[in-house]
């Protein structure tokens, strides 16, 4: 799913001096995987994800995303991926404010290929257990329930990729709990997930485990035999 | 579908913050409003105008030959026009000329006195063939109206307004009696119904009419015309017959190029419509005026913009992270500015055809308005709202969606 080789993020500040936020940092993901990335606030998490999500460009190296290399790819290019291959979960739910649960479901539909599809929708909040809280505005949901819409949200056009930065960061330890739950779940429908977190706890949900210092992959873990089609 | 559905969701945005949509909407509903309400007056006043003058000139499908190389200013009087209109010139007219329905000949003078006994009053005297009256909307009140006959015996008999009988025979029957005019006795056997005010409110009433054949041999004693008018059969397409028109009268006159003509045709509707449409000063710096509020209008529309823009930089990061491109972004704020635009506009389009009728109707004028008035400022505030639309939208479609995720 996940090829990146030699990939450097550098950014720079406003007087023109380098901040290196990735050096060098290779790995592959297959498939069907269910990986965290566990790292230090600053040690290039987001930066990585942001890049991963076609959301970001890396300042060098190579980035296959299902075997096509996007590195050099247009912001209109990478648009396209982020609505037909990636589904995104960040920290701070980033929920649509005084719209219902299921209009935000429906949101990426709205980019999407398909017609707009109000029961996919619908079936999606079931599917997170939010049945039933699908006309509430979002202000009416507890933090747990605003991810879950949002996991909803990030499944709706169908991406076989989904990516959380932090997803439990702004929940308490149970809703952190259920969340990973539900993603263990997708995971076990056979969707490749990317969880970011600077919480060992949370990164040992996953089978496999890559460290992030500095900017560098620190260590690579395989805690267990992944569920998924590939090899890693 | 995809789209629109895209958008109405987008347009929510309106809702969720009217007091920031109500005035948005302001600027353009006060300069779309001011600008209908303009057009309402200006239409109204035209419409009366051209009413006024078909009421003075009683028809608009009909030319009007005139001596002299350019038409007269006002009306054409026998004391003002050169003598090169003769009758057999519409005699020959009648005979060679295509498309016509009729031909009436005219001899007239203003401020002549008409007497009655020990009464006087001055009219407008009209020598007239006898198709005249008709062609020009004239209508007898009580009496008869001049003949073909009349005219054949040169008979002195007249048709007066209703202002001479009121000048003369007050509380009296005019029929029968005799008028004199100029010491030529003449017969009244006719009123005319009153015709009211022309143009600048003058009365039309203060008229006599008599045979042309009397006014030329028996009381002007001159054998040219200060008129003739010719009734068309086509009144939409006039070109034809005035070209033929013109090359009966210039052979008959002897006129050879580069020789310029010795008559002067003019359409009554032509002139009309000059007198009417000549826009006001006034109308077009008001108008003016209107225009800019409407784009002062939208300067508001783009600061507001502009803020709701950064207000909901997050809203825009999640669009472009679950797959919008740039210029999705730039269409759902573009459409944004514009509907709120056109709501203001349709807004001022209300309240201009309100403001507009209750000042034509305070005018005693009948309201009116074109369509295309109201098709073209609804246009001009989805154009402006576009327009200054543009600047926001694109700093929407430009805001970095990692920056505006962050946090
Ligand atoms: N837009 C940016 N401009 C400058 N420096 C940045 C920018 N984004 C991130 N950084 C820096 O890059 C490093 C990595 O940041 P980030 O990827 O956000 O780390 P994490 O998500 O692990 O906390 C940090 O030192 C951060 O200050
Ligand atoms: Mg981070």
């Amino acid at each position: 799913m996940i090829e990146i080789s030699q990939l450097k993020k550098t950014y720079f500040r406003g007087d023109g001096t380098p901040v290196p936020a990735l050096i060098d940092v290779s790995f592959d993901i297959a498939d069907g995987e269910f990986v965290t990335i566990r790292g230090k606030s600053g040690s290039g998490k987001s930066s990585l994800m942001n890049i991963l999500g076609c959301l970001d460009t890396p300042t060098s190296g190579r980035y296959l995303l299902a075997g096509e290399d996007v590195s050099g790819y247009n912001d209109r290019q990478r648009s396209l991926l982020r609505s037909r291959r990636i589904g995104f979960v960040f920290q701070s739910f980033n929920l649509l404010p005084r719209t219902t649960a299921l209009e935000n479901v429906e949101v990426p539909a709205l980019y999407g290929e398909h017609e707009l599809d109000r029961s996919k929708a619908l079936a999606l909040l079931q599917r997170v257990g939010l049945g039933e809280r699908a006309e509430h505005f979002v202000s009416e949901l507890s933090g747990g329930e605003q991810q879950r819409v949002a996991i909803a949200r990030a499944l709706m056009n169908d991406p076989p990729l989904l990516l959380a930065d932090e997803p439990t960061g702004n929940l308490d330890s149970a809703a952190g709990e259920s969340v990973m739950a539900l993603l263990k779940e997708l995971h076990r429908d056979g969707r490749t997930i990317v969880v970011v977190t600077h919480d060992e706890a949370t990164a040992a949900h996953a089978d496999r485990e890559l460290l992030i210092q500095d900017g560098v992959i620190a260590s690579d873990i395989v805690r267990a035999v992944s569920s998924g089609t590939g090899k890693s | 579908m995809k789209r629109l559905a895209a958008l109405s969701l987008a347009n929510r945005s309106m809702l969720r913050n009217p007091l920031r949509t109500v005035f948005m909407m302001l600027g353009v509903t006060v300069g779309i409003a001011a600008l209908i309400a303009m057009s309402t007056v200006g239409e109204s006043t035209r419409q009366e105008t051209m009413r006024q003058f078909k009421n003075m000139v009683g028809t608009y499908d009909v030319i009007n030959i005139e001596p002299g190389a350019s038409a007269t200013r006002g009306m054409p009087s026998l004391t003002t026009v050169p003598p090169t209109l003769k009758f057999a010139d519409s005699k020959a007219l009648t005979e060679q000329v295509d498309g016509i329905v009729a031909v009436a000949e005219v001899q007239n003078a203003f401020d002549l006195d008409a007497k009655y006994r020990d009464k006087s009053t001055a009219v407008a005297l009209y020598g007239i063939s006898a198709n005249w009256l008709e062609m020009h909307s004239y209508f007898i009140d009580f009496g008869s109206v001049l003949t073909d006959e009349d005219v054949a015996t040169v008979a002195r008999v007249a048709v007066i307004g209703p202002d001479v009988r009121d000048a003369l025979f007050p509380g009296e029957d005019p029929l029968g009696k005799q008028i004199r005019i100029g010491n030529v006795p003449f017969q009244v056997k006719g009123v005319l119904v009153t015709r009211g005010a022309g143009p600048g409110g003058s009365s039309l009433d203060s008229i006599v009419f008599i045979p042309v054949s009397t006014a030329s041999k028996r009381l002007f004693n001159r054998d040219y015309l200060t008129t003739i008018t010719v009734q068309l059969a086509d009144p939409l397409n006039p070109e034809p017959v005035a070209d033929a028109i013109t090359a009966v009268l210039r052979e008959r006159h002897g006129i050879v190029p580069p020789g310029e003509d010795d008559f002067s045709l003019g359409s009554p509707l032509a002139a009309a419509e000059q007198v009417a449409d000549v826009d006001s000063t006034l109308t077009r710096v008001l108008t003016g005026v209107s225009i800019i509020a409407t784009v002062i209008g939208g300067t508001v529309i783009m600061s507001l913009m502009l803020i709701a823009v950064s207000e909901r930089r997050r809203e825009i990061g999640v669009r472009r992270a679950v797959g919008a491109t740039r210029n999705d972004i730039m269409l759902q704020f573009l459409v944004e500015a514009a509907a709120v635009a056109f709501l203001g506009g349709l807004v001022g389009v209300l309240l201009g055809l309100g403001g507009g009728v209750l000042a034509t109707v305070q005018q005693n004028m009948p309201p009116a308005l074109h369509w295309s008035s109201i098709v073209w400022a609804v246009a001009l505030s989805v154009g402006v709202g576009l327009l200054f639309g543009l600047q926001p939208a694109w700093k929407a479609a430009n805001t970095d969606p990692i920056e505006a995720l962050r946090g």
